[in-house]
């Protein structure tokens, strides 16, 4: 199996606070990887240290075996890293495809191209097939702004799928989902890392959720990591009981 | 203006080209001044609509790329050279320009940009005023020459107002393109959200720089026709009055909205004109208009419009979700 991400010994200080404490795993190729632990642990700075978004203080990130530490998520995003944010990120004013058109356009010939190209780059049928993916067909056309929270959460992930990633970093995708949708999102999730081989990494405080989603779940607690192994192992694991899932 | 059919909006805009090309051949040499001021003003305004209402960047520098384009206009024309070169020295110089103003949006924004590009907009002052040897300082230039276009004279207002109107259906139909593009779509995803835009592989350096440059090159697309326009240029049009006047047309008429600008300066040009009336009170009568707009449309006049059909939207919506809903629970 190939290593799709490696991250070794990432640390990050906010003056003398250390979030992320020499944190060390490595993802491999179509796993589906969850992450857990209290609030303000430091799985959204690691998340942020791993995309780019904040510098680490040490360590190294390497994705398929190229170091990209440092690397602006812009460019990560063009090597096939995506995200979704713990808060919706969606664009409000722009139509539910034009979010999924914007999520998918960078990744299509060069920025010139883009500009002599047709205004949707090429990207009006792939939108549409998302669109219809994460069952917001009904929806294409409304802005982004006027969809409920849910919706919105959907929308989210899909744009995150929009570039084809190899590798996907979801930050609670399900906070504020309701049952109904959770189901939904949990199946699109799972029948994309089934059918194109895609990686993911989930932060996530929903234990039904992550136990049922991921093959391999990692804890952490204040800013380390305290235990990493499969669902029903972690379930078990009494430190993890201790620090996090409680009795 | 999306939420018109497609029909009525091509009707629309059918009768406002016809009207602008019809109804100024009765007006007299000082209303078809006014109105291509309109037209010149409105390109600039549209430069700043571009970096301010589309990209999200603050820029008080407008004004000095139009005094740009038009000493680079006033200079090269009364030096012999064609209006079309001196358009594109201008478009060169204040692309260039713009984009190395740009490179400060990078590390700051908001009001430490304006301030940022503020000081840039008085330095371009000083030198349009001081470096006598290139502008002639506060002595201006004089006599410059309306072009030739296609061998056609344009010295008489009339023709010279339709080369005013045609340059800015040229650039409203490139910024209509641009906006369309899957750069217009990146401008706004900077101006929204641009945390979320570099995660969606969006270069938001290149970007912000490319918005900054567009628009300020527009700056100088409008100056280039200023210079020509009034016959007469020295520094005191350009300085920071100037940029605010921009900033203003482009705010009450709508940041962000395509026609924000051409309506934002009908009002700041063309408004002023309709109060003289009122003899001394049309100044304060002006400002208390704008006031009383942004407190009710803080995003400007295209807003009220943008509001209403956002509302109706929601209603329609609200509607279908309404039927659907009874439709579920009739459902067996």
């Amino acid at each position: 199996m190939t290593k799709v991400l490696e991250v070794s010994d990432i640390r990050k200080n906010f003056g003398g606070i250390t979030a992320v404490d020499g944190v060390s795993f490595d993802v491999q190729e179509g796993e589906i990887l969850g992450l857990i632990g209290p609030n303000g642990c430091g799985k959204s700075t690691l998340f942020n240290c791993i995309l780019g978004q904040l510098t680490p203080s040490g360590g190294e990130v390497k994705v398929d075996g190229k170091v990209v530490t440092g690397l602006r998520p812009s460019a990560l995003n063009r090597l096939g890293v995506s995200r979704t944010f713990q808060l919706l990120q969606v664009f409000p004013k722009l139509s539910v495809r034009e979010n999924l058109i914007l999520a998918g356009q960078e990744h299509q010939g060069s920025m010139l191209s883009r500009l002599f190209g047709p205004s949707d780059a090429g990207l009006t049928d792939a939108a549409d097939q998302m669109i219809g993916f994460f069952k917001l067909d009904h929806l294409a056309t409304e802005p982004a702004g006027g969809l409920s929270y849910g919706q919105q959460k959907l929308l989210d992930a899909a744009m995150a799928f929009m570039g084809g990633p190899r590798l996907v970093l979801l930050d609670e995708p399900a906070g504020g989902v309701n049952l109904t949708m959770l189901a939904d999102l949990r199946e699109r999730l799972a029948t994309i890392n089934r059918e194109k081989r895609a990686t993911f990494v989930v932060i996530e405080h929903n234990m039904e959720f992550v136990m049922s989603l991921c093959s391999r779940v990692m804890v952490m607690a204040e800013g380390k990591v305290l235990a990493m192994g499969r669902p029903d192992q972690i379930r078990a694991n009494p430190a993890v009981i201790e620090a996090y899932l409680g009795h | 203006m999306t939420g018109l059919p497609r029909y009525l909006r091509i009707a629309l805009g059918i009768i406002v080209i016809a009207g602008l090309i019809i109804v100024p051949m009765n007006f007299n040499r000082y209303g078809l001044f006014i109105l291509s001021q309109w037209a010149v003003m409105t390109i600039a305004a549209i430069g700043l609509n571009l970096t301010l209402g589309y990209a999200g960047q603050v820029s008080l520098a407008q004004g000095a790329f139009v005094g740009i384009g038009a000493y680079a206009a006033g200079i090269m024309t009364s030096q012999g050279l064609p209006l079309i070169a001196a358009l594109g020295v201008a478009i060169i110089l204040c692309f260039a320009i713009g984009w190395l103003l740009g490179y400060p949006a990078l590390r700051v924004q908001h009001h430490y940009l304006a301030f940022v590009t503020l000081a840039f907009s008085t330095l371009a002052f000083l030198v349009f005023r001081n470096e006598d040897w290139l502008t002639k300082g506060i002595y201006g230039i004089s006599n410059i020459p309306r072009p030739n276009v296609f061998g056609f004279p344009t010295n008489r207002p009339l023709p010279f107002y339709y080369l005013c109107l045609g340059s800015l259906g040229i650039v409203s139909v490139m910024v209509w393109w641009l906006i369309r593009s899957p750069w217009g779509r990146a401008f706004v995803a900077l101006r929204e959200n641009p945390i979320r835009a570099l995660s969606l592989g969006i270069d938001t350096r290149r970007y912000t720089l490319m918005a900054f440059a567009i628009g300020s090159a527009l700056g100088g697309v409008a100056g280039t026709l200023y210079a020509p326009l009034t016959q007469y240029i020295d520094p005191v049009p350009f300085n920071l009055s100037l940029s605010l006047d921009l900033l203003m047309m482009v705010i009450i008429g709508g940041a962000g909205f395509f026609f924000g600008p051409f309506l934002g300066a009908m009002i700041a040009v063309l408004l002023p004109e309709w109060l003289r009336f009122t003899q001394g009170y049309y100044l304060m009568l002006y400002a208390t208009a704008v006031i009383l707009l942004l407190i009710y449309s803080p995003s400007g006049l295209l807003g009220i419009l943008d509001r209403l059909m956002a509302e109706r939207r929601t209603r329609t919506a609200s509607a279908l979700r309404a039927v659907a809903k009874s439709r579920l629970e009739a459902a067996p």
